[in-house]
């Protein structure tokens, strides 16, 4: 039996990219309008009584100590509840997992979570690449992005004999998928060859390996399973979750072939719903890095552990394959705005299941959609949501 | 003033060399005019001064079998340490792992300082003061650009353990022992540093200094130390002076090798030269070495009499041999003489701030906290209340080992200055069961491999705000075994090993 005591009834996003355009409150206020224009009955915004707002790092366009409170002002809800969630790239599946205890404990009717991240209004140097010179000044020292998840490759490598080919597999599906999504990033295909051309950012890790740095914002409405019905017709309801978290430091792993913290709240949020890996139809995860995905699909039990990278390069993972993965281009194509990735990520798993994800549509099984981020220094901390369309 | 105070003996030596090699003809190149023979050693941009005495004198402690809580204290010399105020002495003390009570004393100001440093510790050893003293001189100097000084200016340490002798004649014979020694001053303006230069700048006139003040003081002091040895250890500013000085007093230079493969190692130099000595002395003949150290308008001669091979010594010749060539470019960049222009980005803790007053100790002393419980050690132990294996709160500080294993790794190619690429971060398991994440060194961004043998060293992180910031870095000193799985298990999933 999954969990099922709150739904979706509406979900939006706004075009992903370098918004240079758009301030925070202006993405913000594109995403909520999506949402409430998705919402099939119609609904009046004084029907929302509080607000869960997703932004990881507002230090990346100077305004750390207001991203949140601001948010309700800018979508013509001042007043309202609301409370900013920070718990790093899983910011937004998290407000999301909040939202849902919010409606679901009855003190909140209708509550709409939001994620919102402005990562280009700084110069890439002084903004994410900066903080090689953030943390322990030993220990962290260097340590861009790309450093808390090449040295899984690395290994990964090592102990299953993942090659550059299976790690630019992802890249090359994920790019696919972006094409036909139009609120992705990058809209291009890109080969394996162009993968294993580019330029090493920190290897094993290419340049096509790594996600962009992308601006954006996405929303989603969420009400109590008995009063979903009065929002729409297909609500798609929130079957189980799972948060877990490890240790803060990359040398504090106790193995560098899977993420600990994604196996353990993948295995919450599948006994919450009830159901295991194989129910799945299709799932969004954190892909920020190739092999990020590949341990993914590992760690949420899609495939045995080391075989990520065959499964990958044999398509098992892409749109018509056993399992569907980041039918949206995933972070890797559709870009990363942190605190927006994860409810960008439900936002796909709610099309998916209503069937209205167009070109990119999967074939629905058993009716069961996942949604993964994993983040943090080391990898810290994961979070699993599972939707599904089926009511009981 | 008696020449011949209690004799100490010379227990151990150990010698540290920088990493990069600049060939003389390679700055003639770049400022044309005559062109220049020679090479010498400078620090890559995670080295100075300190480093190179971290290395000599952990070196020459490992070498004397003595444990670093027997050590009475630290005498160092070095002509400009990296705080030119502050806390340079306590700094090196505790990365060295030397008791929060031990003594000793910081000598700078002019390469005289290393000679200064042999001196005090002597003084403390023979006035019963200290029983185990370390005695490190160590220079990294910079020279000005485009002067005279960047064809001689070199980078080296050299530490000795010396030993009070006992009231017991009798006692073990000691490798070797100071005898006698002298000081001659001039007040006069050689080689000198301004308060807000960055760089050292040269004498007024070779000849005027070599002629009126090199010459004359070094002989005096050589001559008063009442022996004629015979081989000589020396500083030599300019790589002809020693020679010069050796035609006078008479003997064998045993620095002339260290000057030709590093320079003039400044504070540094005389006591090289004793090490070369050591390393390839009569000892059946009971040799004896004058050591002659300048700087500054003074000059100071120290017999030491050989008797047997000295711990430590041998391994200087493979030191010399050693060594990166690079560009005149390169050398710029690596003295920060060559600086983007884009602003560095600055450190999010403050090197001056309560994260560094609370983490220092643990961070140069390279400290774990030990689990009673359970064994796992946890890295660093400033964040680590509880154990990060079982999460008991009952914890031991304990020093780690320097010596591991490669788990994995990456090369970072995208940082922001100051970082330069490329730059290895390493997991490493050290042989005591803790794991730590340190950054390696750039010349094995090519080649490191998993299973890899590393040793860890301690480098200069950072130059914050003017702030050192000291750390231990990773280098391949051994590729992975032939047969798997003899250093790391190789399971799937990796767990922690054995010996937590």
């Amino acid at each position: 039996m999954s969990w099922n005591k709150v739904a979706v009834v509406g979900a939006g996003l706004i075009k992903f990219g370098e918004l240079f355009d758009q301030g925070y409150e202006q993405m913000a206020s594109g995403a909520f309008g999506a949402a409430m224009a998705g919402v099939d009955k119609g609904i009046d915004r004084s029907a929302i009584d509080a607000v869960i707002v997703a932004t990881q790092r507002g230090s990346l366009w100077g305004q750390e100590g207001i991203g949140g409170n601001t948010v309700p002002s800018a979508l013509g809800l001042s007043g309202v509840a609301c409370t900013r969630v920070e718990n790093a790239c899983p910011s937004g599946s998290d407000a999301f997992r909040i939202g849902a205890m919010a409606v679901a404990s009855g003190v909140h009717d209708v509550v709409l979570v939001i994620g919102v991240e402005k990562m280009r209004d700084k110069s890439t140097a002084e903004g994410l690449l900066a903080r090689a010179a953030a943390g322990h000044p030993v220990y962290n020292r260097g340590e861009t992005a790309p450093v808390l998840f090449a040295p899984f490759a690395t290994r990964h490598m090592h102990e299953f004999g993942t090659t550059p080919e299976m790690l630019a597999s992802v890249a090359v599906k994920n790019h696919h998928n972006g094409c036909l999504d139009e609120y992705a990033h990058f809209r291009n295909e890109v080969t394996i060859e162009q993968v294993l051309a580019s330029p090493f950012v920190c290897s094993p890790l290419r340049l096509l390996d790594c996600c962009p740095q992308t601006d954006g914002a996405a929303a989603a409405i969420l009400t109590s399973a008995d009063r979903a019905r009065d929002f729409t017709d297909k609500p798609v309801y929130v079957a189980g979750f799972g948060v877990a978290t490890d240790h803060p430091y990359l040398h504090e792993k106790t193995t560098f072939v899977s993420l600990p913290a994604t196996k353990l709240a993948s295995s919450r949020a599948y006994e919450m719903a009830g159901v295991g890996p194989n129910d799945i139809d299709v799932a969004e995860v954190h892909d920020c890095f190739t092999i990020t995905e590949i341990l993914d699909i590992e760690d949420l039990g899609f495939v045995e552990k080391g075989k990520g990278g065959p499964a990958s390069l044999e398509g098992q993972t892409a749109l018509d394959g056993r399992i569907p993965v980041n039918p949206s281009g995933g972070l890797l194509a559709k870009g990363h705005p942190i605190g927006a990735t994860g409810v960008a990520q439900l936002t796909e798993c709610f099309w998916q299941l209503r069937e209205e994800a167009g070109d990119r549509q999967v074939s629905l099984r058993n009716g069961f959609a996942l949604q993964h981020n994993v983040g943090g220094r080391g990898s810290g901390v994961s979070v699993v949501n599972i939707l599904t369309r089926n009511s009981a | 003033m008696s020449n011949r105070p209690a004799a100490v003996s010379l227990t151990s030596v150990g010698v540290a060399v920088p990493t990069l090699r600049l060939q003389a003809a390679q700055v003639s190149a770049a400022w044309g005019g005559s062109s220049h023979k020679g090479a010498v050693a400078l620090c890559d941009s995670d080295e100075d001064t300190l480093t190179l005495a971290w290395q000599a004198a952990t070196d020459a402690i490992s070498a004397s079998g003595v444990s670093t809580d027997q050590v009475s204290g630290l005498w160092w010399g070095t002509t400009r340490p990296p705080f030119a105020e502050g806390p340079s002495h306590a700094f090196l003390a505790a990365s060295l792992g030397l008791d929060a009570s031990s003594q000793g004393a910081l000598f700078a100001g002019s390469p005289h300082a290393g000679m200064e440093a042999l001196l005090g510790a002597w003084d403390a050893l023979a006035s019963g003061h200290a029983t185990i003293a370390v005695v490190v001189a160590s220079d990294a100097l910079v020279p000005g650009i485009g002067t005279a000084g960047e064809t001689t200016t070199g980078a080296g340490a050299a530490a000795l353990v010396l030993e009070a002798v006992g009231g017991d004649a009798a006692g073990p014979a000691a490798p070797a022992r100071l005898v006698s020694r002298a000081t001659r001053y001039a007040p006069v303006v050689d080689r000198y540093r301004a308060d807000a230069a960055d760089s050292t700048g040269d004498v007024y006139d070779g000849r005027l200094f070599r002629e009126e003040v090199y010459l004359p003081l070094m002989t005096e002091a050589a001559r008063a130390i009442g022996s004629t040895p015979a081989v000589w250890a020396v500083s030599d500013p300019d790589g002809k002076l020693g020679g010069a000085l050796a035609k006078r007093v008479g003997g064998r230079l045993s620095s002339a090798e260290v000057q030709a493969a590093l320079g003039d190692t400044g504070a540094a130099a005389a006591l090289l030269g004793l090490v070369q000595a050591c390393a390839q002395g009569d000892v059946s003949s009971g040799e004896t070495v004058g050591v002659v150290g300048y700087g500054g308008g003074r000059a100071s001669a120290v017999v030491v009499e050989l008797s047997d091979l000295v711990p430590g010594a041998s391994r200087i010749s493979a030191k010399l041999k050693a060594g990166q060539q690079v560009t005149y470019t390169t050398a710029l960049r690596a003295r920060g003489q060559l600086e983007p222009m884009a602003d560095p980005i600055q450190m999010g803790l403050p090197p001056g701030g309560a994260a560094f007053v609370r983490g220092n100790t643990e961070m140069l002393r390279f400290e774990g906290a030990r689990c009673t419980a359970c064994g796992t050690i946890s890295t660093p132990p400033s964040v680590h209340p509880a154990c990060t294996g079982c999460g008991e709160t009952k914890l031991e500080t304990v020093r780690l080992s320097r010596i591991g294993t490669v788990v994995t790794f990456v090369v970072n190619q995208t940082m922001p200055p100051p970082f330069q690429a490329p730059l290895p971060l390493v997991v490493v398991d050290l042989d005591d069961g803790a794991r730590v994440m340190v950054q390696g060194s750039p010349a094995d961004a090519e080649s490191l491999a998993v299973d890899d043998t590393v040793s860890l060293s301690l480098r200069r992180y950072a130059l914050e705000r003017g702030i050192p910031v000291y750390g231990y870095k990773a280098s391949r000193v051994a590729a992975k075994p032939a047969s798997p799985a003899t250093r790391s298990g190789g399971s799937a999933d990796d767990t922690k090993g054995a010996g937590r």
